[in-house]
C-alpha cells in the first residue's frame, strides 16, 4: 500500500521504494514499544524513509500547526508527569510522546496518498476480500458526496436560523437531515451497483469523452438494430466517409441466439466473438464464453478512428458497461479530437446507463422498432452527414 | 445480481461516522474539550443505531466500524490508537446488543450503556501505548487527587474509574434511546416504517 504509486518506476526505484516503505512500517512499530535511545533512531529511520517514499507527504505531514499540536501534546504530558514523578521522568515521558506522535503523523501522511479505491480493491482481491475492498472504495468515493450534502445541509440551516444559539437549537435537526441524505446516497450507490456491477462503487464519475454528434440507437432484441447501422455504414463508406468500428451480428440455430462475431467495418474481417455456453458457465457472468480473438479485432477495428471518422459501435452491453469487454478501446476512440460522429447501439434497459456515461448533453436516442424502415435515414440526418 | 443496499449504506454511514471522526474528533481532541469521548460517542450511536433501523441485518455495524477506522487512520494522528480502539469497541457494543436483542430499543440503550462505559478504560490503554506506564501512574494520582479536593479522599483509583465509567454508561444508555428515537424519525423522512 505504501510507496504504491510505484507502478511506472525502474525496478531499481521500486526496490528501494519497498525498502523505504519496510523501514517505515517497522520504525512506527519500534517508536511504539521501544525503550527511549532506539525509539529516537526508529523516529529518524521513519522520517528519511517517509521522505524517500513520498516527500510531499512528509511535508504535508509536519505542517507548522501539526508539529505545534505535538509539541502542545507532549509538553502537557511532560508538565503532568513531572509534577507526579519528578522531573527527570517527566522529560523522558514527554519526549516519547513527542517522538511517537510524529512518527504516527508523518505515518498517516505517507498512507493518505498512497491509497486511492482501485488500489484498496487490487489489494482485498489478493487477500479473498473483494466485498471488503468496494465497501472501503465506496467510501473514499463517497466523501466528496458527503461532504457536498453536509455543508448544503449546514447552509439550509444557518439561513433558516437567526443567531449561535437559533444555530445549536437546530443541530439536532441538521443530523437527521444529513442522516437522510447519507441514506438516499447509498441508495443510489446501490442502484449503480445492480445496474452497472459492483465495480461501480470503486469507480468515481469517469464519463465517456465523446464527439458532438452522438446517435443512441436501440430496440427490442432481433428488432435489427444490426442490419440498421450496417446500412448506415454502408451508405456513409459510400459518400467517402471515413467509417470506423465494428457490428457484431448474432448467429443463430433453429431461431436461437447461439453466438456473436465481430465485423470490422472498414476492412471487412470477421472473428467469432462469443459462443454460447453448454455448461452455464460463461463469462462476465454471462451465458456466453468470449474469445479474445473478437475482442482483438474490436480493438483493431477501433483503433483507426482519425479525426472527422464516424465511429460506430454495435453493440455496448451490461459487460461495457461495467468498464470491461471493449470498452477501453472505446474510450480510446471516442477520446480522439474533432470526431464526425458516433452511434452506438445498446438494448433499450441499458439506455439511461449509457446516457449517464456519456458526457453528451446532446445525444440523440432512436429506436428501430418505433421508426421502422425510416430509421436509417433518420440516423443519417441526424449525423448531420 | 444480489442485494447490494446493506453494503452500501453501511459504506456510507461508516464514512459519515469515519468523517465526523476526522472531523469533529480531531478538532475537540486537539482543543481539549471536556467529555470530548462521549461528545463523538453520541455521534458514533447516531450513525449506528440508524444504520442498523435502516438496515436491520447482522454485520452492518461492524462493517461501518470497520470503514470509520479505515477513514480514520487517514486523519492527522490517525494511528493514534485511543479514537480508533473506541470505534472498533463502540461498533462492537451495537453489533452485539443490537442482535442479541432482535433489532430492539432496549439493544440500542445496552449497546450505548458498554460502548461509552469503556471510554474511560479506553483513555487508559491509549495512554499506556501513547506514553508508557508512568504516564498512566501519573494520570490515576490526578484522579485520586481530583477526588479528594471534592471531598472524597483516600478513593482507590479503580473505584473512581468504575464511578466515571458507570455515569458515562448511564449517559451512552441515554443516548443510545435518543438515537433510536431520531432513527425513526429519520425512517420516516425517508417513507419507511419504523
Amino acid at each position: 500500500m505504501v510507496g504504491g504509486g510505484s507502478g511506472d518506476a525502474a525496478p531499481g526505484e521500486t526496490l528501494v521504494n519497498r525498502l523505504a516503505a519496510f523501514l517505515l512500517a517497522t520504525s512506527i512499530v519500534a517508536v511504539l514499544f521501544a525503550p527511549p535511545l532506539y525509539a529516537a533512531w526508529a523516529a529518524l529511520i521513519a522520517i528519511v524513509a517517509a521522505w524517500i517514499l513520498d516527500p510531499p507527504a512528509l511535508r504535508a505531514g509536519l505542517r507548522v500547526g501539526a508539529v505545534l499540536a505535538i509539541v502542545f501534546a507532549a509538553s502537557i504530558t511532560a508538565g503532568v508527569v513531572a509534577w507526579a514523578a519528578g522531573p527527570q521522568r517527566g522529560i523522558e515521558t514527554g519526549g516519547m510522546v513527542l517522538l511517537r506522535l510524529l512518527v504516527l503523523t508523518v505515518g498517516a501522511a505517507v498512507l493518505v496518498r498512497s491509497v486511492n479505491a482501485e488500489t484498496l480493491l487490487r489489494m482485498t482481491r489478493k487477500i479473498g476480500m473483494e466485498r471488503l475492498g468496494l465497501v472501503l472504495g465506496l467510501a473514499l468515493n463517497s466523501l466528496p458526496r458527503l461532504a457536498e450534502a453536509a455543508a448544503d445541509v449546514w447552509t439550509a440551516s444557518r439561513v433558516r436560523s437567526d443567531g449561535a444559539v437559533a444555530r445549536l437549537r437546530r443541530l439536532p435537526g441538521v443530523g437527521e437531515v444529513l442522516l437522510s441524505h447519507t441514506a438516499r446516497i447509498a441508495e443510489e450507490a446501490a442502484a449503480a451497483a445492480s445496474l452497472r456491477g459492483h465495480s461501480a462503487l470503486t469507480r468515481p464519475g469517469n464519463t465517456l469523452r465523446s464527439p458532438v454528434r452522438v446517435v443512441v440507437v436501440t430496440g427490442p432484441s432481433n428488432s435489427g438494430k444490426t442490419e440498421v447501422v450496417t446500412s448506415v455504414a454502408g451508405q456513409l463508406q459510400s459518400v467517402g466517409v471515413d467509417v470506423v468500428g465494428f457490428v457484431q451480428p448474432g448467429e443463430l440455430l433453429e431461431g436461437k441466439k447461439v453466438g456473436f462475431r465481430l465485423r470490422d467495418l472498414a476492412s471487412g474481417q470477421e472473428a467469432p466473438l462469443a459462443s454460447l455456453s453448454e455448461r452455464d458457465d460463461g463469462d462476465f457472468g454471462t451465458r456466453f464464453q468470449f474469445s479474445d480473438e473478437g475482442f482483438r479485432l474490436g480493438r483493431e477495428a477501433l483503433s483507426r478512428t482519425a479525426p472527422e471518422s464516424v465511429v460506430i459501435i454495435d453493440e455496448l452491453g451490461p459487460i461495457e458497461l461495467r468498464g470491461q469487454g471493449h470498452m477501453p478501446a472505446v474510450r480510446k476512440a471516442l477520446a480522439v479530437a474533432d470526431l464526425g460522429g458516433a452511434l452506438i447501439v445498446v438494448r433499450r434497459s441499458l439506455v439511461p446507463s449509457l446516457l449517464a456515461e456519456l458526457d453528451a448533453s446532446d445525444a440523440v436516442v432512436i429506436d428501430v422498432e418505433d421508426l421502422g424502415e425510416r430509421s436509417v435515414d433518420a440516423i443519417i440526418d441526424t449525423l448531420g452527414i | 445480481m444480489k442485494d447490494a443496499r446493506p453494503w452500501t449504506y453501511a459504506a456510507l454511514f461508516g464514512t459519515l461516522w469515519g468523517a465526523i471522526e476526522a472531523t469533529l474528533g480531531t478538532a475537540v481532541h486537539l482543543g481539549k474539550l471536556p467529555l470530548r469521548g462521549t461528545i463523538m460517542g453520541l455521534a458514533g450511536l447516531l450513525c449506528l443505531v440508524c444504520l442498523r433501523r435502516l438496515q436491520p441485518r447482522a454485520g452492518v455495524c461492524l462493517l461501518a466500524g470497520v470503514v470509520a477506522v479505515f477513514l480514520k487512520v487517514f486523519t492527522l494522528g490517525g494511528l493514534y490508537p485511543g479514537p480508533i480502539i473506541g470505534i472498533g469497541i463502540q461498533a462492537l457494543a451495537l453489533e452485539v446488543a443490537l442482535t442479541g436483542t432482535g433489532g430492539r430499543a432496549i439493544g440500542a440503550a445496552i449497546g450505548g450503556f458498554v460502548a461509552l462505559a469503556t471510554n474511560p478504560l479506553q483513555k487508559l490503554v491509549t495512554m499506556w501505548v501513547v506514553a508508557g506506564t508512568e504516564a498512566v501512574r501519573s494520570y490515576l494520582r490526578l484522579l485520586q487527587e481530583s477526588a479528594a479536593a471534592v471531598g472524597f479522599e483516600g478513593l482507590n483509583p479503580t473505584v473512581i474509574v468504575t464511578t466515571v465509567a458507570t455515569a458515562t454508561g448511564a449517559v451512552g444508555a441515554a443516548g443510545g434511546l435518543w438515537a433510536w428515537w431520531v432513527a425513526g424519525r429519520v425512517m420516516r423522512r425517508l417513507g419507511k416504517h419504523s
